[in-house]
């Protein structure tokens, strides 16, 4: 019952992969459905029938209730990201489409697999492979249009991870080396601060820095964001990203605790550089997907302030920031898979006068970006909120004045295409947008969750329950 | 539900009918707007009458007090974890900044009413920010406060862009992006002030109960005052005000010199002087001096002004400076002339852009050389613009004048703890303001209304019409009323500012080396 969610997602990985072995070619459109029903029966007895807690092979897979709120966001995302790519997988006619739809489901539900996987880990091997699933397929999705922008994107997304994986690798084999055991939470009480313990904790923070798009190991970010397809762009982002965090905050939490207090002030610096970085480059953006990249990177600045500090807020700011960042950027990118697929365009001015054509598709996308940028009353400002408030409480005030200074800056370029949407006069070369049932589905839940998540308080305060239930039963 | 929350709802359920009317149906959309304003400007004044019962017996004890009270509160537990509480309340201050807004965006809509390109998103976002308006005056919580802060700013910047005039795009942008720099400084002053006291509570009565240490109250004094500063036109931050008010709609100008400059006085004086004495007191004679500043500048910078929206934005720097100026005195005089300048200047700032709205609207120029004569024309017009006039240059009978003598009373008063001599000086310089005053408000006046029509096209135009007579006769009413019966005014806000400056005494014996 404990793996049940990630049973549920590898069977209907295989489940497709057979289907379209036996189905007529325009039949095939039809195979997302399938692969929309195993996502949602996951998510059905993740939220029903999974216990939080429990361990299973020796406790090398272990339930926790945090991971169980990063669970729930992995696969409501896997969910909308399967909704974005269904207008590109289901029809042959309209251009672009993704060619061999059942084997990039395929690879997304298995990439999705080793996301949920990856929290429960407790062993550095089992730890390893979840993480490589959850990084590998999204090379071959990157590149998955076989054009030369996504060929290149895929290219220099697979080189970079290389690196980073093998990084990462190198500071956990030094973890275990000094640990001498494989299990997470006793490698934890063996560490002390000598300097291969400090070259492993660099060499994994650049290796998960990679996964979060943390400055600098952000490089790859804007060419893989712009050249993968746009539902791929919308899974990396958001799929990527949670990944990243649930990896670091198992390290930081389980092994590093005692080390947490000293690296505070580096961590500030870094999320210093990273928001502050990504804020200035998305201003001078015109491709829309290279600009969501450094908005991305941006936000991954603010996400990290939530390790400052002690108590059950940060990681319960984190999880509570990453599930609203998932489904306000999942939002914006549901608008702009369904922009690009209509009109072939990803240059922001192509959003000229979308108030007019589409007033409503407009309002999400306004309600999106500002949600990104922090705007009350919607629950990225409120997710920021929390993130400040543990960066203020560990006393890094100056931190909360940059961090909040590079929000307006964030306004500034959300704010640009703002203008194109309703300052501008509509392009009439532009066709009006017809939004797909399933699409306009997903879009509003997403929307309206960006809307609520922070307004309805019980969301939050059963995260930071859960977190402080979470930090309470870490081997001290 | 009580009083304040349904002040909060009703512009926003008046939103969200507005977005409910199918969008050629124009002239329904002003109705619904109207109705709705119409309804909260009667509940505004039931509501200031239930305050009254409930706070005038009262007014004798707050006089000792150092927290103020606040009525008819709401409480609901929000994010019980953090102590942030849906928190929402009326006391004499936010009473008459509530007043003043129901007023403005009453006339504000009827000042609109010939807004025909995109009504129903004009509408729409107009009462959104009024809705944020509200919210701020009415919240006793700094999230909640802060929430609707940043509700109240936003907006304004599709209202400029979108149905502005001139270089919009740019003075939209600058305005937003010169309010929100404010707005994060601040969230820092916020949040560190909710961890130095514990990180227990965001309620800003239980924070005014708790002691802050000298030092903090000293780096955050500063950051509240000035992030408030910005929105109140704050030299040298003022760079965004004579920009977007110029590019600015009608209503849109009405409401944001009219109210929302008015936040950043209310802030720094609720928030900044309130719960940080010590620091206020620290920085006082500073912000008088840079506010000096301001008043100066603003009227001097009014002076050369060609275009008339352009002149009346400066001379709201200028006045605007006396608001903050009011508030950095840090005495009863002074904070009550403050206050009485918040509600004066926005009844008289509104007045001003709406005939503005209505003369540019006939003459399609706001270059006042190019006008001339037209009192001849439009004599309704012309005569509201000399009472806005005569009360902007502190005219005895009009509100400017209760609100600016109470300032410079204030001013010259000084403190227990400031150099009198300092204090006295900067007043007098700032007075002389008034003189700069009276010379571009005359020169201007009679050079637009007076002596023969210059432009033979003007002659034929047409005096104001009923919309346009109801909105400007509302809003030079109330500032005949106010001139010549402040005391209905002072009575309402001074039972909330006694206990302010009581903390501020308190606190003024106590510092060592001052006498």
């Amino acid at each position: 019952m404990l793996m049940l969610p990630e049973l549920l997602i590898i069977a209907t990985a295989f489940a497709v992969l057979l289907v379209d072995l036996f189905i007529a070619e325009r039949q095939r459109g039809h195979l997302v459905l399938l692969a929309l029903a195993g996502v949602l029966a996951a998510l059905v007895a993740l939220v029903t029938i999974t216990p939080d807690t429990g361990a299973l092979f020796g406790g090398r897979f272990t339930m926790d209730p945090l991971a169980w709120w990063l669970k729930l966001t992995l696969l409501a995302a896997a969910a909308v990201t399967l909704t974005l790519a269904q207008p590109m997988l289901a029809t042959h006619k309209q251009a672009p489409t993704l060619g061999a739809g059942s084997e990039f489901m395929t690879l997304l539900l298995f990439n999705l697999a080793g996301m949920l996987m990856l929290p429960s880990t407790r062993d550095l091997v089992f730890f390893y492979v979840a993480l490589e699933l959850a990084t590998i397929p999204l090379f071959l999705l990157t590149a998955w249009r076989r054009e030369s922008l996504s060929s290149e994107a895929g290219l220099k997304y697979v080189l970079m991870g290389a690196l980073s994986s093998a990084l990462m690798l190198y500071g956990l084999g030094i973890l275990y080396g000094v640990g001498r055991t494989m299990n997470l939470d006793l490698i934890g009480r063996n560490l002390f601060p000598s300097p291969p313990v400090i070259m492993a904790i660099a060499m994994v923070f650049a290796g998960l820095g990679f996964k979060l798009t943390l400055v600098p190991f952000h490089m790859w970010a804007p060419e893989v964001y712009q050249g993968a397809p746009t539902p791929v762009t919308a899974w990396l982002s958001v799929a990527s990203k949670a990944a990243g965090l649930s990896a670091l905050m198992l390290l930081t939490y389980r092994v590093f605790p005692r080390l947490l207090p000293q690296w505070g002030l580096y961590l500030a610096l870094l999320a210093t550089v990273t928001m502050t970085a990504g804020n200035l480059a998305a201003i001078t953006q015109t491709n829309i997907k290279r600009f969501m990249a450094f908005s991305a990177i941006s936000q991954a600045g603010y996400l990290i302030m939530g390790f400052l500090g002690a108590g059950p807020n940060g990681p319960a700011s984190m999880v509570f920031y990453l599930m609203v960042y998932a489904v306000t950027n999942l939002a914006v990118f549901a608008v702009i898979a369904l922009h690009h697929q209509q009109t072939g365009r990803e240059d922001i001015t192509s959003y000229r006068g979308l108030s007019q054509t589409n007033p409503i598709l407009a309002l999400t996308m306004m309600v999106g970006l500002f949600g990104l940028a922090g705007i009350p009353p919607l629950s990225g400002f409120v997710g920021k909120f929390f993130l400040f408030s543990v960066a203020s409480k560990a006393g890094y005030n100056w931190l909360v004045g940059i961090a909040a200074v590079n929000s307006t800056i964030s306004l500034y370029y959300y704010l640009r295409i703002i203008r194109q949407m309703y300052i501008e006069a509509p392009d009439p070369e532009l066709p009006k947008l017809t939004t797909p049932r399933l699409l306009g589905t997903a879009l509003a839940v997403t929307t309206l969750a960006s809307v609520t998540l922070g307004l309805v308080p019980w969301v939050f305060e059963s995260v930071r329950f859960s977190a402080a239930v979470w930090l309470e039963a870490m081997p001290k | 539900m009580g009083l304040a929350s349904w002040l909060i709802l009703i512009p926003f359920l008046t939103a969200l009918a507005v977005l409910a009317v199918p969008t050629r149906r124009s002239d329904l959309i002003r109705w619904v707007a109207l109705v709705g304003t119409a309804a909260h400007l009667a509940l505004t004044s039931y509501t200031t009458w239930a305050f009254w019962q409930e706070a005038s017996p009262d007014l004798v004890a707050v006089r000792t007090e150092t927290v103020s009270r606040v009525y008819l509160v709401e409480r609901v537990p929000w994010f019980e974890s953090l102590g942030i509480d849906y928190l929402v309340g009326v006391d004499g201050v936010s009473m008459s900044m509530v007043i003043l807004t129901s007023i403005i965006i009453f006339t504000g809509v009827l000042a609109s009413w010939n807004v025909v390109h995109r009504t129903k998103e004009f509408f729409t976002l107009l009462l959104v920010l009024v809705t944020g308006v509200f919210g701020v005056f009415l919240s006793f919580d700094l999230f909640l406060f802060f929430m609707f802060y940043e509700v109240a700013v936003l907006p304004m910047y599709l209202l400029i862009g979108v149905w502005g005039t001139g270089r919009k795009e740019y003075s939209a942008m600058k305005l937003t992006l010169m309010l929100m720099v404010g707005s994060a400084l601040i969230l820092v002053g916020f949040l560190a002030m909710y961890h130095a006291n514990g990180s227990t509570t965001f309620d800003l009565t239980k924070l005014a109960q708790a002691h802050f240490e000298t030092g903090l109250q000293r780096w955050v004094f500063p950051l509240i005052f000035i992030g408030f500063g910005i929105l109140g036109a704050m030299y040298p931050f003022h760079t965004w005000s004579p920009d977007g008010h110029a590019s600015a709609p009608t209503a849109v100008s009405m409401l944001h010199a009219g109210v929302l400059m008015k936040l950043g006085g209310y802030g720094a004086l609720r928030i900044g002087v309130y719960l940080l004495p010590e620091g206020a007191q620290y920085w006082g004679l500073f912000f008088m001096a840079v506010t000096t500043i301001n008043i100066v500048y603003g009227s001097l910078g009014a002076i050369t002004q060609k275009d008339l929206k352009y002149f009346t934005a400066y001379s709201s720097v200028s006045h605007c400076g006396f608001v903050l100026f009011g508030v950095a005195t840090l005495n009863l005089m002074g904070l009550k002339g403050a206050v009485l300048q918040m509600f004066s200047h926005g009844v008289m700032t509104g007045l001003f852009f709406a005939l503005i709205g209505m003369v540019y609207g006939r003459t399609h120029t706001r270059i006042i050389p190019e006008m001339g004569g037209l009192g001849k024309v439009m004599p309704w017009l012309a005569a509201c613009f000399y009472i806005g006039g005569m009360a902007s240059l502190g005219l005895p009978g009009l509100a400017g004048f209760i609100a600016e003598s109470h300032i410079f009373l204030g001013g010259f008063f000084g403190n227990s703890w400031t150099n009198p001599i300092l204090s006295r000086t900067l007043t007098v310089l700032a007075t002389l303001s008034i003189v700069v005053t009276a010379v571009y408000v005359l020169r201007g006046l009679a050079t637009v209304f007076q002596g023969p029509v210059r432009d033979p096209h003007h002659a034929e135009l047409t005096d104001a019409t009923l919309t346009e007579r109801l909105s400007t006769g509302i809003l030079v009413a109330t500032l005949v009323v106010t001139g010549m019966v402040p005391g209905l005014l002072i009575d309402l806000i001074e039972g909330t500012l006694f206990p302010i400056v009581n903390r501020l005494q308190a606190t003024g014996m106590a510092i060592p080396g001052h006498s």
